[in-house]
């Protein structure tokens, strides 16, 4: 399966759901990761987004927006 | 059930000797056993009950392998390796949990759908394209047989547990063991003993009178073994009503009532399947449990099982359930001391080894089985720990 059949495979709507889970729900933060893996594979995140999601994904109240826009990646 | 096919009689003369002494101390024989017995021949890794819902996982480690059972975006039971493509770590490093979307490895943050494909890998502009499925989770080899999850992770000698287990498969499928669910989580406990003490002290009822006065004032007078044959055993037994002179003993037997799905003769009865090399299912009305051992060293063994219940109990049910639970636990505790004492034996320069009774014809089958896995567990002297494996070779080799 490549990059293109995933996108097909899956719903690209849960995904974004999941990307956009409420911060502080145990398991969100791998949740948006793997979310966001989905998504970049389906080409709607950059590289630098899901590597902020990565960064977040084992904490759980660590909000990515909140990374981005501290890294400069995101701006208000 | 259809027992044409199994000789379970004991023999007028046998041998009654156990294994020798050395075999339970040999670090080379244990190795031998790990990759013979342990990696090759089925485990039960959890219950269907363990993982209920999509993304539900429960972990099983065996002898240096890592499994994961998982239920998938379909809702079937999958197996894997538990161990990321990338560097080897654990994909899921608790013993049980539920991801709602993917498994994400917690080293670098390889991300792994549910049916065990690769998503991605972490920066994966950092990699050339990966495929999908060469880069996903190994399958581990699974089957479900009446609810209980067996994994194998090697190649071996037995035939699916479905074949395995068809000497049973009438009287085991009234019991409904699917439907069950779990009680509490998987129990474990180190033990400071050879795994092959724990199961000779199983694989007989000749010591229940003697150190088990619950258990004997609960079904002693019909409790009977039957002998490995084909790699499984079965051991009966009936309580009566109202019967009992010990408190747990009087009350479950009050409170024990017939099980609408099971046929009259399974009213009062605790039965157990004993699966080579390590594990048995046992069932009573009110519950289905598994238990087994694994080696953690010549000397220290895990003891792990779980208990399932009816999804419908009923308060008297559950009454049943708690003291047969109690006799149970005072059992298992009885037991773990046996193991001990015929454990130290195995060290003791003195101790010619085992002579076994009629009612203990289990183990010798049991050892039989062991015999035809390990030939090297026939050399009554014990060789080198470096000859063990070279040995075992040559007999096997010679045998053929």
């Amino acid at each position: 399966m490549n990059d293109s059949e995933t996108c097909k495979f899956f719903d690209i709507e849960t995904q974004r759901a999941m990307l956009a889970l409420k911060i502080g729900i145990p398991g969100s933060g791998y949740d948006r990761y793997a979310a966001a893996m989905f998504l970049y594979a389906c080409g709607e995140l950059s590289h630098e987004m899901l590597e902020i999601y990565r960064r977040c994904c084992k904490f759980d109240f660590e909000d990515p927006h909140a990374l981005a826009r501290h890294e400069g990646l995101l701006v208000d | 059930m259809d027992q044409q096919f199994r000789n379970i009689e004991v023999p007028a003369e046998w041998d009654r000797k156990g294994l020798p002494g050395w075999c339970y101390h040999s670090p080379a024989l244990l190795d031998l056993e790990k990759e013979a017995l342990f990696k090759t021949h089925w485990q039960i890794a959890c219950h269907v009950s363990d993982v209920p819902e999509v993304g539900s996982y429960h972990t099983f480690d065996l002898c240096g392998e890592r499994g994961i059972i998982l239920r998938d975006t379909y809702n079937a039971v999958r197996a894997f390796h538990n161990i990321c493509r990338h560097r080897g770590s654990r994909v899921v490093a608790d013993e049980r949990g539920q991801c709602r979307n993917a498994l994400v490895c917690p080293f670098h943050g390889w991300v792994y759908n549910l049916d065990g494909t690769l998503r991605g890998a972490a920066k994966p502009n950092s990699f050339p394209p990966l495929d999908k499925k060469e880069f996903g989770l190994k399958p581990l080899e699974c089957e479900v047989w009446n609810g209980f999850v067996f994994v194998r992770f090697s190649d071996g000698p037995q035939p699916s547990v479905a074949k395995l287990m068809s000497p049973f498969s009438e009287e085991a499928a009234a019991y409904r063991m699917d439907k069950k669910i779990p009680v509490d989580q998987i129990w474990t406990e180190e033990t400071p003993v050879n795994w092959k003490s724990v199961r000779d002290v199983d694989n007989e009822g000749y010591h229940v009178a003697m150190a088990h006065p619950a258990l004997q004032d609960l079904y002693g007078s019909t409790y009977f073994d039957e002998p490995y044959v084909n790699g499984v055993s079965r051991s009966f037994a009936e309580f009566h009503r109202a019967g009992g002179r010990r408190w747990a003993v009087r009350n479950y037997t009050k409170f024990s009532k017939p099980q609408n799905d099971l046929p009259e003769h399974l009213h009062q009865a605790w039965v157990y399947y004993g699966i080579f090399p390590n594990a048995v299912i046992a069932m009573t009305p009110e519950t289905a449990i598994f238990y087994q051992e694994f080696p953690i060293s010549t000397n220290r063994t895990l003891l792990r099982s779980g208990t399932y219940r009816n999804h419908d109990e009923d308060r008297q049910q559950r009454a049943a359930r708690y003291l047969a639970n109690r006799i149970d636990r005072e059992t298992v505790e009885e037991d773990i001391q046996l193991t001990i004492w015929s454990n130290e034996s195995m060290e003791a320069t003195s101790f010619e080894g085992f002579y076994l009774s009629d009612l203990e014809y289990g183990v010798r089958t049991h050892h039989d089985h062991l015999r035809e896995v390990l030939p090297v567990y026939n050399v009554d002297v014990a060789p080198g720990e470096d000859k063990v494996e070279v040995l075992n070779k040559k007999l096997g080799q010679s045998a053929q």
